[in-house]
């Protein structure tokens, strides 16, 4: 058990990452990334590929083991707990590359994710009403009964968002829900976010689309090669020349400036 | 002592036919991804052979070990490229159901045309052996011990310098890759088949002149021993099966004299199930494939 | 925090166990119970199948209920779960032994050694389930083949309690009994029982969250973590429950043949049928292991007794043809053929092959 950083009377932060590093053979994916999220904030993380983000968020629940460092989930320490663990603890997340249940339906999908991830629904029949509130709210109510397989991208990662918010997370973490969509689908699911963000859930947001991510996030952490390269409100990040130069291209340092 | 000396010289040269066994048996599992239960059976398909050469025509069984290789060769190709090929992305369990069932059609055709007695081919050196001390080294086994290294020796070379073997190990490591350079996988694959059940045959045709062999019990104790080592040896590491096979012959040979009973037996599947929990590369392999679950 | 519908559906609501349970009487319909009911009347007719068929008969359907409970037992691991075992006749061995062993050597009344036979079996399941389960595909069904082989080895060199080599007689006659033999009827009757309650199990499981977490196992283990569900836990549980069924299996089946060996009880193509029962029924489902388990064994019976030497050259060719034209079964091909209106033998080809 570690001590808390905070003064004692400041809020606990929803998630708190202290020195989080992660090793793959010689290389360190993640090193020594710190930074705590209260809670009702939406966090951005961007960064160019290989920086390290979705190692971040499998560090988090759990689906890597950190090779130092700790993971504070409302102040209590979940380094090295399995995911389901984390799960319970109110930890929902997406997968960047889609992992549906293929062998059942997308209500099943999402029905199994009411069922294991949370402490209401106990039964199957309690688990497919809620999926059908869900599927309705992301808005795929349509495909319900469709395989998974049938999905098209933009509503394979409705489908990811859905079996999270079926778990009733306090905490999401999402990754890229938004690349390879159109502008109309991405403006949906901006709207999406901004909804789930009133109802009180926290967000950590990894994304590609800059357009979204800064319209979704309060603050905005910077990776690079495994570090933190900076953070603050969207508009300082983007305004941080190392930023603009390194990892958004001149040629949207360009069209910010103009 | 000098008991112990003769046990772990017999289980060397026992070990060498072994890991000739296990070298096909792991070639294809590493290449292809395919447990092939039915390589016992084309051990024995490759004895039975020999043994009719040495029964009809007197063929001596090393000079027989050609036409054993070539036959078995054709019959691995064959197998592969009609059958096997037609279900190769199938999940596991399919897979190793399609090369029992297969294993079973052989032996059984096996049984039917031979019955099943217990048969070993005849040669006129066979109860010669080479006095080294007290240790006592039969000629035959020494030439079939030697002939495993050198097939061993002579295999890995092609894998790693001629152009069939960088095509077989390209599309081994990947086969979609492999496809866009120019490589014909089913070819490829059928010819990999095809070596690996010639080595089969010739083992088994070195297993009929050292010993004795049948249709019932043989092939399935040659499978499983496949297994054993290719495990120990690591998947489609040429030399690992080679060592596996030394390592299992000695233990089992050695094991035999000092355990009472078959305790031998259980403790090589209780090895083997350790290595693959503790390390699923095998003994000496890389560890470039993981069996396990990252969660 | 704001009460929008939003962050309602997100709470959601615990409801009280018997709000569910009335909930659960009041929408039975001959719609959901249709399962249930089929069992019933399944099992009520081959009570009645009893009364007119010979001993002889009997001897042969007690086989093909034991399958069916074998078939079932290796789907919830192999099927629903994903982990195909190559070692589940392990458990059949083991119960057979832990019987035997209590029958003979300790004069335990049958109804005693069942319950313990169960019991190692779910013992054992959990002891190789922890380590095993953590291996993937390939290696897990090598592993599960070696425990299986190795457990063979095991008892066959426990001499003085299991007789090794030399077999295990369990009492059957007079005052050394110590549960009168069953005879033909009565093994009819504990076998059918036997595939009843593995078929009810599965089923119940199926439609169950547990039955969901095993399918979410299957499809993606990372994925199933992610939404809270405890894998090792589900592994291990579909495993022991495997376990016990087939232990359970073994245990009468040993009373039946009185006197057996180490080679009978671990044969390893006890395990190969169950597995091709499986697949040539339709894994992951229910009625695909039965309608496998009856059809096989059935025919493999027929041919036993009509092609005598050459039934396993046959039943390997059956396998082989199985293999390369049913993939998915003959349930789920059937049941494809009838939905798209067409059959076709070649689209199961075109799946896997190269």
């Amino acid at each position: 058990m570690i001590a808390p950083s905070a003064p004692a009377d400041a809020p606990v932060p929803i998630l708190e990452v202290r020195g989080l590093s992660r090793k793959f053979g010689g290389v360190w994916a993640l090193r020594d990334v710190s930074f705590a999220v209260a809670a009702g904030e939406v966090l951005g993380v961007i960064g160019p590929n290989g920086a390290g983000k979705t190692t971040l968020i499998n560090l988090i629940t759990g689906h890597l083991r950190p090779s130092g460092g700790h993971v504070l989930v409302g102040g209590i320490d979940v380094t090295k707990q399995r995911p389901w663990v984390i799960a319970h603890d109110g930890v929902a997340r997406t997968f960047q590359i889609v992992k549906p249940f293929r062998g059942v339906t997308v209500r099943e999908n999402v029905a199994i994710g009411a069922m294991h991830g949370n402490h209401r629904d106990r039964s199957v029949r309690e688990a497919l009403e809620t999926a059908d509130q869900i599927l309705e709210l992301v808005g795929i109510t349509h495909r319900a009964g469709s395989a998974p397989s049938e999905l098209s991208v933009a509503d394979a990662r409705r489908l990811e968002l859905a079996k999270a918010l079926a778990c009733r997370p306090r905490l999401l973490l999402i990754d890229e829900v938004m690349a390879g969509l159109r502008p109309q689908e991405i403006e949906s699911a901006v709207g999406l976010i901004h909804q789930l963000r009133e109802s009180g859930i926290t967000i950590v947001a990894v994304e590609h689309v800059m357009k979204a991510i800064i319209s979704i996030s309060d603050r905005i952490v910077v990776l690079h090669h495994g570090s933190i390269l900076t953070s603050g409100t969207p508009d300082q990040v983007l305004s941080d020349p190392r930023v603009i130069e390194a990892y958004l291209g001149h040629r949207f340092a360009r069209r910010r400036a103009t | 002592m000098s008991q112990l000396l003769q046990a772990a010289a017999y289980g060397v040269v026992q070990g060498g036919l072994l890991g000739l066994v296990a070298v096909g048996f792991s070639l294809v599992w590493g290449v292809m991804n395919v447990i092939n239960l039915s390589h016992g059976a084309l051990a024995v398909t490759g004895a039975y052979l020999a043994w009719l050469l040495n029964l009809h025509f007197g063929l001596d069984p090393f000079l027989a070990l050609p036409v054993v290789a070539i036959a078995l060769f054709l019959f691995g190709y064959a197998l592969q490229r009609g059958l096997i090929n037609l279900v190769i992305n199938a999940p596991i369990f399919l897979t190793l159901l399609l090369t029992f069932g297969l294993g079973l059609v052989i032996l059984n055709s096996l049984q039917l045309l031979f019955n099943a007695d217990d048969r070993t081919i005849e040669t006129s050196y066979a109860s010669q052996s080479l006095a080294l001390g007290t240790v006592n080294v039969p000629y035959g086994r020494l030439a079939a011990c030697g002939l495993a290294l050198a097939i061993t020796v002579g295999l890995a070379a092609v894998m790693t310098r001629t152009r069939l073997g960088h095509s077989i190990s390209a599309t081994g490591m990947d086969r979609g890759a492999a496809r866009l350079m120019g490589i014909r996988a089913r070819h490829v694959y059928a010819i990999t088949f095809g070596i690996s059940a010639a080595l089969a045959g010739v083992a088994g045709t070195m297993i009929a002149t050292v010993g004795s062999f049948n249709p019932t019990t043989t092939p399935g104790q040659l499978t499983l021993d496949a297994f054993v080592i290719s495990v120990l040896g690591g998947l489609g590491n040429m030399y690992g099966a080679l060592v596996g096979g030394l390592v299992l012959g000695i233990a089992e040979s050695v094991g035999g004299l000092v355990l009472t009973g078959t305790w031998v037996n259980a403790i090589a599947m209780a090895v083997l199930i350790l290595t693959l929990i503790v390390r699923p590369s095998g003994l000496i392999g890389k560890a470039q494939y993981s069996g396990r679950v990252e969660v | 925090m704001s009460a929008s519908p939003l962050a309602l559906i997100l709470e959601g609501r615990k409801r009280p166990g018997r709000e569910l349970l009335a909930e659960w009487v009041r929408t039975r319909r001959l719609s959901n119970s249709w399962a249930a009911i089929a069992l019933v009347v399944g099992f009520a007719a081959m009570l009645g199948v009893q009364q007119v068929i010979e001993p002889g008969t009997m001897r042969l359907l007690s086989a093909v209920f034991m399958f069916v409970a074998l078939a079932q037992a290796w789907n919830l691991i192999g099927g629903f779960t994903g982990y195909a075992s190559f070692g589940q006749v392990a458990f059949f061995g083991l119960g057979a032994y832990i019987t035997a062993v209590l029958m003979n050597n300790s004069h335990l009344t049958f109804w005693l050694a069942m319950p313990a036979a169960i019991a190692g079996g779910v013992l054992f399941a959990v002891l190789i389930g922890l380590p095993l389960l953590r291996l993937r595909g390939h290696y897990f069904a090598i592993a599960t083949l070696g425990a299986a082989e190795g457990s063979r080895e095991v008892i066959n060199n426990m001499t003085p309690v299991t007789g090794g080599g030399l077999g295990i007689t369990i009492p059957t006659f007079g005052d050394q009994a110590p549960t009168p033999y069953f005879g033909k009827p009565g093994f009819y009757l504990a076998f059918l029982i036997l595939a009843a309650l593995s078929v009810a199990v599965s089923a119940l499981l199926a439609r169950s969250r547990f039955g969901y977490a095993m399918v979410a196992v299957h499809e993606d283990e990372a994925a199933a973590g992610a939404v809270g569900i405890n894998t090792t836990s589900v592994k291990v549980i579909a495993f022991a429950v495997s376990g016990a069924i087939v232990a359970c299996a073994g245990s009468i089946y040993a009373f039946q043949q009185i006197e057996f060996y180490p080679s009978d009880v671990f044969d390893p193509s006890f395990t190969v049928l169950m597995v091709i029962m499986v697949v040539i029924g339709g894994s992951g489902s229910i009625l695909g292991p039965l309608v496998g388990a009856v059809g096989l064994e059935l025919l493999s019976q027929f041919l036993r007794i009509n092609l005598g030497s050459y039934n396993q050259l046959i039943f390997g060719a059956i396998i082989v043809v199985v293999v390369v034209f049913f993939p998915q079964g003959v349930v789920n091909f059937f049941r494809d053929a009838w939905r798209l209106r067409r059959i076709s033998l070649l689209d199961n080809i075109r799946r896997y092959r190269l």
